[in-house]
């Protein structure tokens, strides 16, 4: 809301207050001061007058002029083209601070100037604020003779000093939107009576008429309309002008005046109807009408079933509550209107103005919401300011559809339900005193306050805390003292989710991994790409773009995406995870995406690195699992059927525990890589649900074997196809519990190895849990496993 | 005799000139081995008289002592002059990049919904979550803005179908927590969680945030418990003295509602362009729950009462680590990223 000091001044005496305080209070009873404009601005102006004006000799368009300010005569060059002999000016003297800058004494073009002559626009005042005749729209401004030569109080005297507050106002308080109820407001804040004009039941006047009034819609409960058979247009008086203007609204003539005044001041946004076009004297109020429509802004508007329109004669003549009709608006012929206060439905105006894209200060004001007698108290004032500014005659009786729904009612608190709420020692002087500057009828006893609550309260004012919350408000808060709860004592912990959480979160950092945290809402393509999507998609109703239009089903193509921004910002070696829930219809899963490509680890200066590939994702992964509670030989990694389209058929696996299946990993497909111009991409998607109640092993002590153990060496030629886990499985099996450990640590394919074949070289280690073992137990059960070897894949050992 | 002087004489001059320690070994074995000449000398033994023979023995062993001596210390210096040379041939450019193992990073929303974590686990809270595709009925109604509510209007919502929507405030989790904890009282949880309105994204507007919201419900909670559980958070945060202080506010599910400032952090409140002079920085909303609220979830509003809060985890990462754009959180670069080191 734009609060006007000026205007308020007018209903609260603001003396004494500096504008400081005035804000320090606001925003301490929960009005946010948003910022303060000045309408005129500038220091060290007077008034002067024009003794004598030359042509400047050395410019076409300048004038040298000597101008009178009452204690001396100034030099001063002006550019103005009204600039002329006799005229009374704004000086603006050296050292006065305008808007655009400091006047400092100079020479322009050799000629001396000591001052300036000033437009309003100079005066930060903008040019949609001046009438269109003022002469500071194209020159300086011109003053008339109640203006003295000397005289400095100039801004104020035009009109044009005033500060305004830009004061932000919550939902709950939308009876603040009005002038009215801010004065009453803020004479509450600043604890100082509040003067009030007078003018309720202004309305009960006029003859009987024959006007029908209905609303067919039930999005619109209360309609006042009033026949005005005779009114004279003319121009707003100057206070009324002011008022509009600090509001950032020009005076068009006294009719529309009164009506953007009577809203300002009463918050009810009021129509005025051109009567001339309403000879059956009908207004009706539907939301069934269908059909384009032009409003007065001379636009065309689409109007659908359930928007409110303004009928007369089943014709349209007004959109309800946002902009009338060019059909039925004012003109300077108008000799007669229909007064309309109406209530309209928040939510359906709010509606209909968006769609139709048409954001008027009354759409505004409904769609916050009005406090109920609004209407009545509106009519009241247009009739009073109607009369007195346009010699309004030839009223009809009001017509009344519905009517407010306010009924007065009280509500009752108690000071030690307060203090025990807040945690101060409030006394009942201190609470029934806050009562009463809010203007709140109030009866009390020692304990409990009981209070009447206004119709412009009714919103907001419901409960017993509604009223402890005016309390706090209108008194010191800063001194409430800081104390913990007092409750009985309560473990804090982590879910087992969360957990889980944070124990990839270590193991991913440790490993050298960035974090990455991306937008939910997703394009098309990256669903219609998604990988294992948890489910379908679900679409937003009214998204903001193409581009954020799906909830994601999936974390793949958002990791892809960031992998993209970073390979594009030259960031090579990326190794990134994101933990994020997923969503599909009915269905929610929480997931890991780990995505890398480049190295895991670089030390060039040794080139020593880690180029990532399929065996580093696994060994990543498989340590994230085990950290987890799932070791190696918990987790089984299957051929990859789940999802060939996005992987490397021959370089992907899909991840089982205890026979479900928990996610998928490997190297993407490099088609479907190509196809984003990337490649060599390894990605892995875990379903982290399934992994909270599979049985994760929990930590135990090894036990250190005290006999050593001896390893030995074998190198075998198989066939290629023959698998490493395979030869470790059937080598386990044939040495029996004597085989602490066997692994692949080479594989050679090439010179001397036969095509279709592949030479493996493994280690085994041999320990025994009870003795020593001897070279004989050793070699003998070595030589069966190399048996077996040939037996099972034709392995033959290599010299 | 003069031959054993003469021998020794003789054996140490060669043992200082040998040059290299395969030398200094053939020397050692000519002079010392069982065959080598010391040995030869005892041969001579039995040609002499019982009563030179010991005194001889004496001469062959200080004799042998002394050629063993002088080759140790030869050998010695062979071996200093080899290590020498050894670890010349090792010496390396100290300068050179060192070998940094690569350093992984939270997510910074991840720092500081983390540090919020433990701060009210330590207070004995749990971490409650909820879904993000969420009922409207949790995410308004039961947070007492029924439909037609004004305050519905503060948050433009993303609407999946009439009754479905993308959570707009995490106070949906405190009204599943508030229904499903109805008789376990004391309720003491903090609720952090992704969140989502129709904003166009900007500097300092994300159309996906993160809000944590803090929730307790017991007997006699009052304001001023709240503002101490709140000055306890922001000090653990920010790891400095903080105060707070309430500005009057409004939400649909407290009453009454408190927007809540601190000192900033960087000025200490004396005043700074990050507080833009005025020493205090915006920094939650918060209230005590509304009894409606509590009457909604079956929770006894005479008997009960309770405080709730919830910050944006964006602006106190902004805050804390000086991040001007709120979408530096969301493009992910990993030279941002690598910043915020655990």
């Amino acid at each position: 809301m734009l609060l006007s000091l000026k205007w308020l001044n007018e209903f609260v005496d603001l003396s004494g207050l500096s504008i400081e305080d005035i804000e320090d209070k606001l925003v301490k009873a929960g009005f946010e001061v948003e910022s303060e404009k000045h309408l005129g601005l500038g220091t060290n102006l007077v008034v002067g007058k024009v003794l004598e004006c030359k042509d400047h000799p050395d410019s076409d368009h300048l004038h040298v002029t000597k101008v009178d300010i009452g204690d001396e005569v100034l030099d001063i060059v002006c550019g103005a083209p009204n600039c002329r002999e006799g005229l009374k000016v704004i000086v603006a003297k050296v050292g006065a601070k305008l808007p655009g800058g400091e006047i400092k004494a100079g020479v322009i073009r050799g000629e001396k100037s000591n001052g300036m002559l000033c437009s309003l626009k100079e005066l930060n005042i903008s040019e949609d604020m001046l009438p269109e005749d003022s002469p500071s729209l194209n020159g300086i401004e011109e003053l008339d003779d109640c203006f003295e030569i000397g005289e400095s109080d100039i801004l104020n005297k035009l009109g044009y000093e005033d500060t305004i507050l830009e004061v932000s106002i919550y939902a709950n308080r939308p009876d603040c939107a009005a002038m009215y109820y801010m004065a009453k407001e803020a004479a509450a804040i600043l604890d100082r009576p509040c003067k009030l004009p007078d003018y309720l039941g202004q309305a009960n006047i006029g003859e009987k008429g024959s006007f029908k009034l209905n609303s067919a819609s039930e999005n619109c409960k209360h309609f006042i309309a009033k026949v005005v058979n005779d009114v004279t247009i003319k121009e707003s008086p100057e206070w009324m002008k002011q008022h509009l203007r600090a509001n950032g609204i020009k005076s068009i003539n006294n009719l529309v005046d009164i009506s953007n005044y009577v809203m300002l001041e009463t918050g009810q946004p009021l129509h005025f109807y051109d009567l001339a076009t309403n000879p059956n004297r009908n207004i009706e109020v539907r939301d069934d009408y269908e059909g384009n429509y032009e409003a007065l802004d001379g636009n065309e508007y689409k109007i659908e079933k359930g928007d409110l329109m303004i009928m007369s004669d089943n014709k349209p003549i007004g959109i309800a509550g946002i902009m009338g009709g060019e059909n039925t608006k004012i003109l300077d012929t108008t000799k007669g209107l229909i007064i309309e206060a109406a209530l309209f439905d928040h939510a359906q105006i709010r509606r209909t103005s968006n769609r139709l894209g048409l954001q008027t200060e009354a759409a505004a004001r409904f769609s916050k919401g009005l406090e109920p007698e609004a209407q009545n108290r509106a009519v009241d004032r247009a009739v009073q300011l109607l009369k007195e500014l346009a010699d309004a005659k030839g009223f009809e009786e009001t017509v009344e559809y519905g009517k407010s729904d306010y009924v007065p009612y009280t509500i009752e608190e108690t000071l030690s339900h307060l203090n025990s709420l807040i945690g101060k020692e409030y006394t009942m002087d201190e609470a029934v005193s806050v009562m009463k500057r809010l203007g709140f009828s109030t009866t009390n006893d020692n304990e409990k306050f009981v209070v009447e609550i206004p119709s412009h309260r009714s919103m907001d004012l419901k409960i017993r805390e509604d009223l402890d919350e005016e309390i706090v408000r209108l008194t010191d808060f800063d001194d409430l003292k800081s104390t913990l709860p007092l409750l009985p004592q309560t473990v804090g912990k982590l879910s087992p989710i969360q957990r889980i959480r944070r124990n990839i979160r270590e193991t991913l950092t440790n490993k050298g991994f960035n974090e990455t945290v991306s937008y939910t809402l997703v394009d098309q393509k990256k669903i219609d790409e998604a990988l294992l999507p948890v489910g379908e998609a679900i679409s937003l109703l009214s998204p903001l773009s193409d581009a954020r239009k799906y909830i994601r089903n999936s974390l793949m193509n958002s990791m892809i995406e960031t992998l993209t921004y970073n390979l594009d910002h030259y960031n090579n070696d990326l190794n990134l995870f994101e933990i994020s829930s997923v969503y599909g219809k009915d269905v929610q899963s929480e997931r890991l995406g780990l995505i890398m490509t480049g190295y895991l680890s670089q030390y060039k200066v040794l080139h020593n690195s880690i180029k990532t590939d399929y065996y580093v994702l696994k060994g990543v992964v498989l340590e994230v699992l085990d950290n987890l509670g799932y070791e190696g030989k918990r987790v089984l990694l299957k051929e990859n059927d789940l999802d060939v389209k996005h992987f490397h058929p021959y370089q992907s696996v899909s991840i089982l525990i205890n026979n479900e299946v928990v996610g998928i990993m490997g190297k993407l497909h490099p088609k479907y890589m190509s196809s984003l111009k990337l490649k060599d991409v390894y990605y892995c998607e875990l379903l982290l649900d399934k992994l909270v109640d599979k049985n994760p092993a929990k930590i135990k002590a090894p036990v250190i074997n005290k006999y050593p153990s001896i390893s030995r060496d074998i190198s075998i030629v198989l066939k290629d196809e023959v698998k490493a886990d395979d030869l470790v499985k059937t080598i386990k099996k044939a040495g029996g519990s004597l085989v602490k450990n066997a692994e692949v640590f080479d594989i050679y394919k090439g010179e001397h190895i036969e095509s279709g074949y592949k030479s493996v070289s493994l280690n085994i280690i041999y320990e025994s849990a009870d003795s020593t073992l001897k070279t004989e137990e050793v070699n003998e059960v070595h030589t069966k496993i190399l048996e077996v070897l040939n037996n099972s894949y034709g392995a033959n050992i290599r010299n | 005799m003069d031959d054993l002087k003469e021998l020794k004489l003789e054996a140490l001059k060669k043992i200082q000139e040998v040059s290299d320690v395969k030398s200094l070994e053939d020397l050692r074995l000519e002079l010392l081995s069982k065959k080598g000449k010391i040995q030869g000398l005892m041969a001579m033994m039995k040609d002499l008289t019982a009563e030179e023979k010991p005194k001889f023995g004496q001469l062959v062993n200080d004799l042998k002592t002394s050629i063993t001596e002088a080759i140790e210390t030869k050998k010695k210096d062979f071996e200093e002059v080899l290590m020498n040379a050894a670890l010349e041939s090792e010496k390396i450019d100290l300068t050179l990049n060192a070998y940094t193992p690569k350093a992984g990073s939270l997510h910074p929303l991840t720092l500081v919904q983390k540090e919020l974590e433990d701060v009210f686990i330590g207070m004995g809270y749990n971490v409650a979550e909820g879904p993000e595709v969420e009922l409207d009925e949790y995410n308004f109604t039961r947070a007492n803005t029924p439909v037609g509510h004004p305050a519905r209007d503060m948050q433009d919502t993303f609407y999946i179908d009439v009754n479905h929507l993308l959570r707009s405030q995490t106070t949906a989790i405190q009204m599943r927590v508030l229904e499903k904890e109805a008789n376990h009282m004391p309720i003491k949880v903090i609720c952090p969680g992704k969140v989502y309105r129709r904003d166009d994204d900007d500097a300092t507007h994300s159309h996906q945030f993160v809000q944590c919201e803090g929730l307790v419900i017991g007997e006699n909670i009052t304001v001023a418990d709240l503002k101490g559980t709140l000055e306890l958070m922001i000090m653990e945060l920010f790891k400095k003295d903080a105060k707070i202080r309430f500005r009057p506010s409004y939400f649909p599910f407290t009453e009454p509602s408190f927007e809540v400032d601190m000192t900033c952090h960087i000025c200490g409140g004396k005043g700074c362009p990050t507080c833009k002079g005025t020493g205090w920085i915006e920094i939650l909303g918060s209230g005590m729950v509304h009894p409606n609220v509590l009457e909604m979830a079956g929770i006894d509003s005479k008997k009960y009462t309770g405080f709730a809060f919830g910050v944006g985890v964006e602006r106190l990462a902004m805050l804390k680590y000086g991040i001007s754009d709120i979408r530096d959180l969301y493009t992910n670069d990993v030279r941002f990223l690598s910043g915020f080191k655990k």
